[in-house]
């Protein structure tokens, strides 16, 4: 009678879980193969209905504690998904630690998000900004009940997940970022052949991929050596993509990757950011210190300070003969500043930041596929 | 490509191989290298081979291009991951290189599709795939072998031998074609066929190999592709500031087989290969089953004396086919009796070795590089020559001399130790031949040339 009954008890479970289980539709596409490898966590596939319930809860101000505030806020699409700020400003009106990161290509990496990596996925990533006392400034259990109780989300939810949960939404966003695929820059167009970039675009590129060897005549702008995964999202591998770039000396190092990890070797070291669509997501580096690409330039040709965690590659890479021991520069002229930067405009995709897969669906003229 | 003729002649290569063999002394013995290992790649990509696969009509599979787990440590090791199926050709495809900018081209022994740029995506699922293999107009040229992209006066072109040339009814046939790297468009034909010049004047006749430093390149004079009509027994130098023949150099000596030496593969070795290097062309003889050395004077662009490195017909070895190089090693395979010799890479242009042989397979190849999930560092090579012959021979891949020249495998090894750890037998497994493996993300930086 017992075994009859735990018989009956394990199918009616099974039967319950199917029928919370929702009939989804699996996500068809293709994506550059040169952008590597990207893995899609298991518990969480691709689907019509995850990423269109991501998209609304993305743009819906509804998330937060006063409703005025969404993701997109600090995340607007025509600038690459940054704010133009060197410090976003979200619910409490005080300027964040930090400036507003890119969402491009995460669906490659990285494993470690937001400036100090202080995320391990996308899915925990999610619900921390909306918890934020600075940023969103939400109660989860009263998002909850306020999602709950809206027709639309209650059926979008089924849909996807079944049931309005954090984990839930915490899924939806992750997918609906996964989606944001930016692979039409002209940079990406000269690499499938359809283009050739220009006679300065093509200094610059070659500046860009070389690490400075005077041995062999060979200038470099040192950009590939910290920035080779400049078209994706990012480093795919626990701490790689790191660094202390050199902004600032020991005295004032903020603690970057340190702050999780407790390690002092971590100090001063930040997320090495996507250059993709980088002209359009000015200020630049983890405080916004930098209001153009110009003057992003400069810092490495000379503006460089030295600390305990100073990336190496940055230390050893002069383009002279004669390593100078006092001084830490790149020491490429203007002409090569320009040549760079020219080679930085091409890696804009003008269809990503206009896309309307992409866009505010509360606003949207039409709701893309 | 199976006349009577043909296996006379790699017959008589065979016996002189077997005889060579026989009298062989022991290889060269010299301190192995240790390799540190290091942690696990993260990519589990960088284990994965993409192949060129030939089918078998007498067992009844197609041309393919695959994508194999190589990693001995894996479970799924020698597995086809995915499989993408070839349109019939009138040969298979021979050879896949990456561009410098990512893409992945062909080149094939035929007429049909003799240079092709394979598109390569991603699914939903981030796993490779093909979406297209597209033939790339020759205007004529056939039977390709070698790609080389390299920039001349500040442009990139990409490079292609023809073995072939503009005509397999020609019996000094051979070109080597200049494409736009960006539209994959022919720019020029580099044709200098013995019958079109003059006596003594510069030639080039059944290219295969192609290297080049600064503004001399050179191609080797291989075979007809007919394996009848000809052999040639010297190198190419062009001018690539006029991409005209301006001389050659014959790589011969004692013609072990009786045939002229077959110039196969050259690296033309230069300071981004080794810094400070004296610059220097290597050169393999398929059939003179040696390896030459061409000092080059950049000061004044001229080549000096070929001098003979090595010589397989009285170590033991024969048919010396490819370059390849790591960080620290150059690497040749010798297809008899099927060995991959190793040097160190500071001392070239001289060939010192730095290891024992690595025991492969008949018809040791092509090779690439990658370590394993637990960081062990290891070469794969390709056991195969060529999977030519047809249908009417029952089985195309033994027929002639080429037979024993096809192990069908590809042997996986410990490059600290040379010990094997794996081996896949494409024709037993998968009923096919295979004609070439390059690594998923690229065999490294010296690959060829």
């Amino acid at each position: 009678m017992l075994c009859f009954a735990v018989v009956l008890a394990g199918m009616l479970g099974g039967w319950w879980l199917r029928l919370q289980t929702p009939s989804t539709t699996p996500v068809s596409f293709s994506a550059p193969f040169v952008f590597g490898r990207f893995i899609i966590p298991q518990d969480n596939p691709l689907t019509v209905e995850s990423i269109a319930l991501g998209r609304r809860l993305f743009y819906d101000p509804k998330l937060s504690g006063n409703n005025q505030v969404s993701c997109a806020t600090c995340h607007k699409q025509h600038l690459a998904f940054t704010d133009g700020l060197p410090h976003s400003i979200g619910v409490s009106g005080n300027p964040l630690p930090f400036n507003s990161m890119s969402l491009a290509n995460l669906l490659w990496g990285p494993q470690l998000l937001f400036w100090n990596g202080r995320a391990s996925s996308l899915e925990e990533q999610a619900l921390q900004p909306i918890e934020h006392v600075d940023e969103m400034a939400q109660d989860l259990s009263l998002l909850l009940e306020e999602l709950a109780s809206d027709a639309v989300y209650h059926k979008m939810f089924a849909e996807a997940y079944g049931n309005v949960s954090l984990d839930a939404i915490a899924k939806a966003l992750a997918n609906f970022q996964r989606t944001l695929v930016s692979a039409n820059s002209k940079y990406d167009q000269y690499l499938r052949g359809e283009l050739n970039l220009s006679e300065l675009e093509e200094q610059g590129r070659r500046l860009f991929m070389a690490h400075p060897d005077t041995k062999v005549s060979l200038r470099g702008g040192n950009c590939i050596d910290c920035h080779s995964q400049f078209l994706t999202g990012g480093f795919n591998t626990a701490f790689d993509g790191f660094n202390n770039n050199g902004l600032d000396d020991d005295a004032t190092l903020a603690a970057g990757l340190a702050e999780v990890t407790g390690l002092d070797a971590h100090k001063g070291m930040f997320k090495t950011p996507t250059l993709r669509n980088i002209a359009v997501t000015a200020p630049y580096m983890h405080d916004g210190r930098f209001n153009t690409l110009e003057e992003v330039l400069a810092h490495y040709n000379g503006g460089i300070k030295r600390s305990s965690t100073l990336s190496p590659l940055i230390l050893e890479a002069d383009n002279v003969a004669q390593h100078q021991e006092d001084k830490i520069s790149l020491n490429l002229t203007k002409q090569e500043e320009r040549a760079i930067i020219a080679f930085l405009h091409t890696l804009t995709d003008k269809e990503f930041l206009t896309d309307e897969r992409f866009s505010n669906p509360f606003t949207a003229k039409k709701d893309a596929p | 490509m199976t006349s009577k003729s043909i296996k006379a002649m790699v017959a008589s290569v065979t016996v002189g191989m077997l005889f060579i063999l026989i009298g062989c002394s022991k290889v060269t013995q010299t301190t192995e290298t240790v390799t540190t290992q290091t942690k696990s790649p993260s990519n589990s990509e960088e284990t994965q081979g993409i192949v060129l696969l030939s089918g078998l009509p007498t067992l009844g599979t197609k041309d393919s291009i695959a994508i194999l787990e190589m990693d001995p440590e894996s479970p799924q090791f020698g597995d086809i991951l995915y499989e993408y199926e070839l349109p019939k050709y009138d040969a298979p495809l021979h050879h896949l290189y990456y561009s410098p900018n990512g893409r992945l081209y062909a080149t094939g022994l035929g007429t049909q599709c003799s240079l092709a740029e394979v598109l390569l995506s991603r699914d939903a699922q981030g796993a490779p795939s093909i979406n297209d293999v597209t033939c790339l107009d020759t205007q004529g040229q056939s039977v390709g072998e070698d790609i080389m992209w390299h920039t001349v006066n500040g442009k990139p072109h990409m490079f292609v031998t023809f073995m072939g040339g503009t005509g397999l009814d020609q019996v000094d046939a051979g070109s080597v074609g200049v494409f736009d790297p960006q539209s994959n468009e022919l720019i020029k034909i580099i044709e200098a066929r013995k019958s079109m010049v003059g006596e003594g004047q510069p030639y080039i006749m059944y290219p295969h190999g192609i290297s080049a430093f600064g503004d001399r390149m050179v191609v080797t004079s291989s075979v007809h592709p007919n394996l009848t009509d000809g052999v040639g027994n010297a190198i190419t130098v062009i001018d690539l500031n006029t991409l005209e023949p301006i001389e050659n150099i014959v790589t011969e000596d004692a013609k072990p087989v009786g045939y002229p030496s077959s110039p196969v593969e050259v690296l033309f070795v230069r300071p981004s290969i080794v810094e400070g290097v004296e610059p220097a062309v290597l050169v393999n003889t398929m059939f003179g089953f040696e390896t030459w050395k061409i000092p080059y004077n950049e000061s004044d662009k001229s080549f000096g004396t070929p001098v003979k490195l090595y010589d397989g017909a009285s170590a033991g070895t024969g048919v010396p086919l490819e370059f390849y190089g790591n960080q620290n090693e150059l690497f040749i395979s010798h297809g008899l009796p099927g060995v991959v010799k190793r040097y160190s890479l500071t001392d070239l242009p001289e060939l010192v070795s730095s290891g024992a042989d690595i025991q492969a397979e008949a018809g040791a190849h092509h090779m690439i590089f990658y370590k394993t999930a637990s960081g062990k560092d290891v070469i794969a090579i390709q056991n195969n020559l060529l999977n030519l012959g047809n249908a009417a021979d029952e089985d195309p891949t033994d027929v002639d001399f080429i037979a024993k020249l096809n192990h069908h495998s590809l042997t996986v090894h410990d490059l600290a130790t040379g010990e094997r750890l794996g081996e896949i037998n494409i024709k037993e497994r998968y009923n096919k031949g295979i004609d070439n493996i390059e690594a998923l993300f690229g065999s490294g930086f010296v690959h060829h040339h």
